[in-house]
């Protein structure tokens, strides 16, 4: 088991709920025009607070975060200074956006920064997916990042939109919810049957209770919810969000590394 | 690199604003150094680290410990603190390189764990230590010295136990000290290697043993009990090389060792048949009409009775139902051992620790003999020598203070004592035997041992039956300790004295294996109040005649490099080939001479020959020839080994925060049927019990190790209570009471069962 | 191709006896819990004597070094003239990403210092004309530096069993596989 790397789970949940809201509140905008601009500024208010709360979060990764900016320096190989860079112009796009939109939507813009959001999912995909996790070392994280935004986009959304993009929203959660449930159940089944680190990942994942609480509670709940109620209410986030904090987090301590086998048969 | 280290390097590149320090402003400013231009600024390949130019300081050291090995050692000295150890590359044998413990010496010197100052121990075993000054210490200790003295008319209640924890000479100024104070109890004998040394002697004359660089031109290389890739690494590297050219490497141990795995065959005996596996061999030889007739006419005697008693005592069946390999092997191997040319067997010291262990190396001695293997270039029956330690022993040898009195009757000389006895009054030390300490101190009466000097030596953790002697602790009124570390025997100290390590003081080193010598110079100042072995007997000294003129004759103002070069003499210089101790500053000497053991032929006998038969063996209480000799009949279930680990020099090393980083904790290892008949699964906690004590330990399953056997390292943990000492008794080796004081310890005829703990 | 240094681990002459591991330790004093070279045992699946067969391994110098790629502050750089690959730790941030990327693990975490550290091929000792130190300290010269560009392969394996195989990064170490004693097993016990 790796650390748990809490800086970590904080920064990729959060910045990926900012995307999600993002991403989603641009497309319901492609919908028609009568959104409601109010809506769409709350969208991107909380965008940029929770993103805000994930970049802190993220410095206390660092060993030296006065040294952050320099973590740019490396556009030519580094995917981490990809994130970086397309993860400071989603921002910046971000407020921008509160900016510009002050007195009417900007839908091209708002495409724009949904463009820029699906960026940042892939190049943190391509960062957290290094030869070194063989589990992972794949499509995966991507996929991880991208139903992240998606749950609490939609969840999130909810809280704000008007009833004429519920729908939308809620059918985004439950898809969403239910892509979830199959990746997350099937995949490390899959693991089970390849090389030893493969194996040893199963097998980390499958033993750990966080990641079982995380099916239930972060997946399984919500969707009865769903399904039950009329509706979906605030508190329907919150859950879901406690489930892809445990889910992140089983992510990176039960993820195997390579280095633990030397001197093994991969 | 460390925080340390890193500022001491800060500090030696004090230059002014070079590129570096241009990039690393640079890289400070964050901004520029982010943008797109930053890739036109070429890189500066010095990356703060080492400079090695004309920056440091070196110096000659060698690696004291019980070793084969004896490192020459380079130390890379700078602004008076030593940054890192190298081997000497003028000595092929350590030809750059030491070991991992060897590699640790940097750690060890500069460890937060040292003993700095002066302790006292209020209550044993409590941890209530108080620092005191030198003057203070050495008053206690004068003080009970001039007490019993009173009380007794003698200082014969004054022991000391000392052995091999430090082989620079001028170290034995302890055992110098002691007869500066008078006539003394000690404790002599090896827990070593005392058997074999005693064979040997019988056989040939004494211990000696060819070059080990001669290894190469071997064609055939035997093993036995001896595990050189763990406890000789440089020789392995000849031993590589005889292969290569063209030799066979056969290992016979019980336990599946590094050696074992490395060697083209090897033999997993029965554990103590070592003896009989030898006769079989030898009977072999003699049937095939392979033994070496014309060296055996001509420079042994015996032969004919020891050929009479294998054909009428020996069979191939029997060996091989002894040692448990199958006779074809014996019978193939013994073929090849005696038509190579040459052929040679290293017998290891784990080899004799046993009840039969003398008797063992006299038959595997005759094998090499008989086919006319002994002083041969590559060949011989190597076991260890000692030609190279002809010094002055300038420390050891001190007079008694006027009117002393002292012991009448024997006194015992150990292996190392080369001090020849003096002209003077018939009183002697008392000797007691080392192997069985606590014992000893038990019975000891007339006077009773009241006072225990400690140096060189760690008995809580290494001595025999570890229960018996917290007894006899019990009984000592003053126990003074000398060492680094806060080790098991500091623990049960009234007083402890701080020593120097090898770079803190000026000696002269030799080895009991290779030919070379090397100067020990002081690379640094003693850190903290540490003092050397004749800087604290000097010291003592002074305070005792402070006190009572005349109680004590050690010099007191001494120079230690004075004292070092007084330990070097004509014959050493004439075996080296140098005309000044000042010449081992360029490097370690090769002894010119006495490479070839045996060469001429002339034996240390009463026969001047080879005795297969020794009358002066039978004397002693042995066979003359080199019979079968039955081992110790197991007292409990599985038998217990208790080897050495590659991590430690017996308790020296392992207790390094270094050392522990690859080496954190000791382990039982158990065969898998063994352990899955009580139980026991991997790494599960297990309780080693027998009749003299008890151990809880991690086990580690191995079919390294021998069904019937389990196996534990000596060594000292810093963090956890383990001793295999509570487990091993004192029962005695046949031999080692001729040349090397008291008989040898059965240390691998032990015996325990297991539980799940 | 370029001149390539790294390591000949000949695994049939390694005695395991952890030589090499301190004398890195002895060269750079690392904080307790950071080591350069580690000497891995292989297990038994591989070598069937538990603890008697080992890999020694520290940094490959790989010709595409993860660590290298995903630096973010490129505080990695390979040297034209050998191929080492060099960290300078005045310029990391302690992000973690080479430690997390590098299959074989070779970067470490200085927790002191709060920065990434691996082994650089002691090439400031190389430039002074000397040998890395685990090379020196070896007593069986089973560690070794090769040059990739003139090394006769015979007998050598690029990626041995137990050593992960990522011929994406190209690790500069090559390895000679130990060997098996023939074993006499006692046939009866006492």
């Amino acid at each position: 088991m790796n650390s748990y790397e809490m800086p970590l789970v904080l920064f990729t949940v959060f910045s990926q709920s900012a995307i999600g809201l993002v991403v989603l509140s641009a497309l319901r905008q492609v919908g028609g025009p009568d959104t409601d601009l109010r809506s769409i500024r709350t969208e991107w208010l909380a965008a940029g607070f929770v993103l805000l709360a994930g970049l802190t979060a993220s410095v206390f990764h660092l060993g030296h975060p006065s040294g952050m900016v320099r973590a740019l320096t490396n556009l030519g190989r580094a995917w981490l200074s990809r994130e970086a860079l397309t993860t400071t112009i989603f921002l910046a796009m971000v407020a921008a956006g509160l900016v510009l939109m002050r007195k009417k939507n900007n839908l091209w813009f708002s495409l724009a920064t949904a463009a820029v959001g699906l960026l940042v999912l892939i190049a943190m995909g391509m960062t957290y997916s290094p030869v070194s996790f063989p589990a992972v070392n794949n499509a995966l994280p991507f996929v991880f990042f991208s139903l992240t935004a998606l749950l609490l986009g939609s969840s999130a959304g909810l809280m704000f939109v008007p009833e004429s993009s519920r729908p939308m929203l809620t059918r985004v959660l439950t898809g969403s919810l239910i892509v979830a449930l199959v990746i997350y159940l099937l995949v490390p089944c899959i693991w089970l049957s390849g090389g030893t680190i493969m194996k040893q990942t199963a097998g980390l994942w499958l033993a750990s209770p966080l990641y079982w609480t995380r099916i239930v509670i972060g997946l399984v709940l919500p969707l009865a919810l769903v399904k039950l109620l009329k509706g979906t209410q605030a508190w329907l986030w919150a859950v879901i969000l406690i489930g892809e904090l445990l889910g992140r987090a089983v992510f990176f301590a039960d993820t195997v590394h390579t280095a633990v086998n030397m001197g093994g048969l991969y | 690199m460390s925080q340390w280290e890193k500022t001491e390097i800060e500090k030696a590149l004090d230059c002014p604003m070079t590129r570096r320090r241009f990039m690393k402003w640079l890289t400070a400013a964050g901004v520029v150094s982010a943008m797109p231009c930053s890739f036109l600024i070429p890189r500066d390949a010095q990356a703060a680290g080492i400079v090695y130019e004309g920056g440091y300081k070196t110096f000659r050291n060698a690696c004291p410990r019980n070793c084969y090995d004896t490192c020459s050692i380079v130390t890379y000295v700078k602004d008076g603190v030593a940054k890192f150890v190298e081997g000497a590359k003028e000595s092929t044998f350590t030809r750059g390189g030491l070991c991992v413990k060897g590699n640790s010496y940097i750690r060890r010197l500069y460890s937060p764990d040292r003993i700095k100052y002066p302790m006292v121990q209020q209550g044993r075993g409590t941890g209530n230590w108080k620092r005191v000054s030198w003057d203070d210490a050495l008053t206690r200790i004068s003080e009970k010295f001039f007490e019993m003295n009173e009380k007794d008319g003698s200082m014969l209640g004054l022991a000391m136990t000392k052995y091999s924890g430090n082989f620079g000479i001028t170290n034995y100024g302890v055992e110098g000290l002691m007869s500066s104070l008078g006539y003394t109890t000690r404790l002599v004998g090896t827990p070593c290697w005392p058997a074999g040394i005693d064979a040997q002697n019988y056989d040939m004359g004494n211990m000696w043993c060819n070059d080990p660089e001669d290894m190469v031109d071997a064609r055939y290389v035997i093993l036995w009990g001896v595990n050189p890739a763990w406890c000789s690494v440089h020789t392995m590297k000849y031993i590589y090389e005889a292969r290569q050219r063209g030799a066979k490497i056969l290992c016979i141990d019980p336990v599946l060792t590094q050696t074992a795995a490395k060697a083209d065959e090897y033999w997993q005996l029965n554990t103590g048949e070592d003896g009989a596996l030898a006769l079989g061999m030898a009977r072999h030889i003699l049937d095939k009409g392979l033994v070496d007739q014309d060296w055996v006419a001509e420079n042994s005697i015996g032969f004919k009775e020891f050929a009479d008693y294998l054909k009428q005592e020996v069979t191939l069946e029997w060996a091989s139902e002894k040692s448990g390999i199958p006779a074809r092997r014996i019978a193939r191997v013994a073929e090849e051992f005696a038509t190579a040319d040459p052929a040679t067997i290293w017998i290891g010291y784990g080899m004799q620790r046993h009840v039969n262990g003398g008797a063992s190396v006299r038959s595997i001695d005759a094998l090499v003999a008989m086919t006319g293997n002994v002083g041969k270039i590559g060949g011989g029956a190597r076991y260890g020598h000692l030609q190279t330690w002809g010094f002055n022993y300038h420390a050891m040898i001190q007079q008694p203070p006027q009117g002393a009195k002292g012991y009448l009757g024997k006194a015992a000389k150990g292996e190392f004592d080369f001090t020849k006895k003096s002209e003077g009054p018939a009183y002697t030390n008392r000797t007691l035997n080392i192997n069985k300490t606590a014992r000893e101190i038990l019975d000891a009466t007339d006077p009773p041992v009241r006072a225990l000097w400690v140096s060189c030596k760690n008995p809580m953790n290494q001595d025999f039956d570890r229960n018996l002697l917290e007894k006899a602790f019990k009984k000592l009124e003053l126990v003074v300790v000398v060492d680094q570390f806060f080790n098991p025997t500091v623990e049960q100290a009234d007083i402890v004295l701080p020593v120097t390590t090898l770079f803190e003081e000026w000696t002269v080193n030799a080895g009991y294996w290779h030919y070379w010598l090397s100067l020990n110079e002081q690379a640094v100042k003693p850190l903290h109040e540490a003092k050397s072995n004749i800087e604290i007997a000097a010291a003592l000294s002074k305070k005792m005649n402070e006190l009572t003129p005349g109680s004590c004759t050690f010099p007191t103002n001494i120079d230690t490099k004075d004292w070092m070069a007084k330990e070097f003499n004509k014959g050493v210089y004439d075996l080296f080939g140098i005309n000044s101790w000042k010449e081992l500053k360029n490097g370690p000497q090769k002894a010119k001479t006495n490479l070839l053991a045996w060469g001429d032929g002339k034996f240390g006998t009463p026969s001047g020959k080879y005795e297969f038969k020794s009358d002066l063996c039978a004397e002693h209480g042995f066979n003359a020839l080199p019979k079968y000799v039955a081992g110790r009949k197991p007292y409990d279930k599985l038998r217990l080994l208790t080897p050495h680990t590659k991590f430690g020099l017996h308790s020296q090393f392992i207790n390094l925060d270094w050392m522990e980083e690859f080496n954190p904790r000791p382990y039982v290892y158990i065969h898998p049927e063994t352990a899955r008949a009580r139980n026991i699964a991997e790494g599960d906690r297990v309780r080693v019990k027998n009749k003299t004590g008890e151990v809880t330990i991690t086990a580690s399953l191995t079919d390294n190790v021998p069904a019937d056997a389990i196996l534990m390292y000596e060594a000292w943990f810093k963090n956890t209570p383990y001793n295999c000492q509570n487990l091993v008794d004192d029962t005695s080796a046949d031999m080692g009471g001729y040349k090397a004081g008291a008989p040898g310890v059965a240390i691998h005829d032990q015996f325990a069962d297991l539980v799940k703990a | 191709m370029k001149k390539q240094l790294g390591f000949l681990v000949d695994s049939d002459r390694c005695i395991g006896c952890f030589t090499c591991a301190m004398a890195c330790k002895n060269q750079y004093h690392q904080e307790n819990g950071v080591v350069w070279r580690e000497v891995y045992p292989l297990k038994e699946e591989i070598y069937p004597h538990k603890e008697r067969a080992f890999y020694s391994l520290a940094c490959n110098h790989c010709e595409n070094p993860a660590c290298l790629n995903v630096c973010p502050v490129e505080a990695y750089f390979k040297r034209e003239e050998d191929g080492v690959v060099v960290h300078e730790q005045d310029k990391c941030i302690g992000c973690g990403n080479c430690i997390r990327s590098c299959p074989y693990g070779a970067p470490r975490f200085n927790p002191v210092l709060k920065k990434a550290e691996k082994c650089s091929l002691c090439h400031q000792r190389l430039d002074a004309g000397l040998k890395p130190m685990c090379v020196l300290s070896c007593p069986v010269e089973a560690i070794q530096v090769i040059e990739l560009s003139t090394l006769d392969t015979t007998g050598l394996v690029h990626y041995a069993p137990g050593f992960p195989k990522q011929p994406s990064l190209n690790p500069s170490v090559r390895f000679r596989l130990p060997k098996l004693p023939e074993v006499v097993r006692r046939k009866n016990h006492e």
